[in-house]
């Protein structure tokens, strides 16, 4: 089951799996244990996918190039309809202000908190 | 009901004036979909008449006219001698008052599907008898009228929910999105939002134009991206955030509002709105990395343009359409059909505004799509051309100077490749315009149609 959910959406990030991607999603899988069984590995997935995004992106750092731009922002669009998909509301709302917080710090050149601890305490998100 | 008055202006003794144009013009306006137009004359030498608008006809209606009530023809009334209480200004217009009686001082016109029900050759007339003056007609309106927010709601509710959200948010994300909205663009995807927000039942025009506002905001989003990605420089005749800024800055504020823009979306509350939204997120991102990946085989085929299209335009109008439906609780087959009719759109839509690049008159550069490497159908067809493509591809082969930019223009426009894709623009609307013919749409049919039918006729 895990692995057809993983296989469907990997589609065209499938290089990106052994470039960070598993070990991202083998972090988020703690943080999930209070969801169903099925969305578990959906919800770690989209964390995890969140997380590379902006990394790619280079987000807070030095820009990619335009090509690992855009595949920063698929990952980032993939992990946002995996968890309209599958996240209650309150975690939809707080992965979408942790973004919104380290974008904007990226923006004024300010620190922003490590995206992981960010997105570990969205998943936790009850309201 | 709705009441007005419409007011004309006679340069003639006798003129017989068309008002179909402008009674159509107040259906539009009051959103009639189906009832009746009556028409009073406030005049007792006006009259009202349903007829050809023929040159040659109306001097016949003028001659019968004056044969029958000629003028100067011992007309009591005008004995002023024998008659009490006149003006010192009282015309000498028996004839006038006479001829009056042979038309209406009434008029009824039906109203079908928000179009006025008119035989080919029929026009209203009002006729004038007595003039020149100014004139008046009392218009009354009844019947079904589509819904005031459906095709009335102030554009102004989606600018002050967009300027409400930037004025929140954090300076250095806000500034630029701010110049960017504020220089415009055509405000087509939360139009759509709009529209579509009220046609079912759950109809609120506040949350409509939240949703609209945010579709509004990741669009640009997305534009940021785009602008870093194409290397351009100008977009609505100002600097790109990417050009005015740096990349960096570029990039966070697209993801600011693509998260921004997606929690907006959430916290309405409407899963199937998120999903909706979200899944079109997903198919704009993945179609632009298709899109760069193409310009290796610059200006690529067909198919592959209608594949990026259908992702990186169309799904976004899709969703905007299926996505207000559904924030009214209009009924699936609404919701399928209005998103098959904004999917189609889009596609036309994006091949209209790939013939802008060759209109001199549109204000943007002529070519910028070709210096660029943009996917663009009139150039795919105009490589294609038995005539001109040979010489095309090679200079899409070399280095695109200004010279060899506007070489390629030229041999687009001297090909059949403008006419072709117009063509087959027209043909993807009436295509968006069947998808909404048999299902309920409260009135908003002849609105969508325009809207569709309007997209692509800009680029003429």
């Amino acid at each position: 089951m895990t692995a057809q959910v993983l296989d469907r959406e990997l589609d065209r990030l499938e290089g990106l799996w052994s470039d960070g991607l598993s070990d991202a999603y083998r972090a988020y899988l703690e943080s999930v244990h209070r969801f169903e069984p099925d969305a578990r590995p959906k919800l770690a997935l989209a964390a995890a996918l969140i997380e590379v995004g902006t990394r790619l992106q280079g987000l807070g750092g030095r820009a990619a190039p335009p090509t690992t731009l855009l595949m920063g922002d698929l990952c980032l669009a993939r992990g946002s309809r995996l968890l309209a998909d599958n996240a209650p509301l309150a975690v939809q709302v707080a992965f979408a202000r942790a973004i919104e917080s380290i974008a904007s710090a990226a923006a004024s050149s300010s620190a922003a908190p490590p995206t992981r601890l960010l997105l570990q305490q969205s998943l936790g998100a009850t309201r | 009901m709705s009441a007005a008055r419409l007011e004309f202006a006679t340069s003639r003794s006798t003129e017989f004036v068309d008002l179909t144009a402008r009674i159509r013009d107040e259906v539009g306006r009051a959103g009639l979909r189906n009832g009746r137009v009556h028409l009073q004359s406030l005049h007792t030498t006006v009259g009202l008449a349903v007829n050809e608008n023929e040159p040659l006809l109306l001097r016949d209606f003028q001659g019968m006219l004056e044969r029958i009530a000629p003028a100067g023809a011992g007309y009591e009334h005008d004995d002023f001698t024998r008659r009490i209480d006149i003006a010192l200004d009282e015309p000498v217009n028996g004839h006038a008052h006479c001829r009056q009686l042979l038309l209406s001082a009434f008029l009824t016109l039906l109203v079908e599907d928000g179009e006025l029900v008119m035989g080919r050759w029929q026009s209203v007339f009002a006729v004038e008898l007595d003039g020149p003056r100014r004139r008046q007609l009392a218009m009354q309106l009844d019947g079904d009228f589509v819904r005031r927010h459906a095709t009335e709601m102030p554009d102004s509710l989606v600018e002050v929910e967009l300027a409400r959200q930037l004025m929140v948010d954090p300076e250095p994300v806000a500034a630029p999105m701010r110049r960017l909205v504020e220089a415009g663009g055509k405000r087509l995807r939360p139009r759509l939002v709009q529209l579509t927000a009220g046609i079912g039942p759950r109809s609120d025009p506040l949350r409509a134009a939240e949703l609209a506002a945010a579709v509004e905001l990741l669009h640009n989003a997305t534009l940021i991206h785009d602008d870093y990605v194409d290397e351009s420089t100008h977009r609505r005749g100002r600097p790109t955030v990417a050009a005015a800024e740096g990349p960096e800055r570029a990039i966070a504020v697209g993801d600011y509002y693509f998260a921004k823009a997606t929690r907006l979306i959430a916290e309405m509350g409407n899963p199937a709105v998120t999903s909706a939204v979200a899944e079109a997120l997903e198919a704009i991102c993945a179609s632009q990395i298709d899109d760069v990946a193409l310009r290796g085989t610059y200006p690529g085929d067909r198919d592959s343009y209608l594949r990026v299209v259908r992702g990186k335009t169309a799904s976004l109008f899709a969703a905007a359409c299926a996505s207000g439906a559904l924030l009214s609780e209009a009924a699936p087959d609404v919701v399928g059909a209005l998103r098959r009719y904004g999917d189609l759109l889009g596609t036309a839509f994006q091949m209209a505004d790939d013939m802008v690049d060759f209109s001199p008159s549109s204000g943007k550069p002529v070519g910028l799509d070709i210096r660029q490497r943009v996917l663009s159908l009139p150039l795919i067809y105009a490589a294609d051309d038995r005539v001109v493509g040979p010489e095309v591809r090679k200079l899409l082969a070399g280095t695109l100077g200004d010279a060899e930019v506007g070489r390629v223009a030229e041999l687009v426009t001297t090909s059949d490749a403008l006419p072709r894709v117009r063509r087959e623009a027209q043909a993807l609307v009436e295509d968006a315009v069947r998808q909404i013919e048999n299902v309920e749409l409260d009135g908003l049919r002849p609105v969508l149609v325009g809207l569709a039918r309007s997209a692509v006729d800009r680029s003429s």
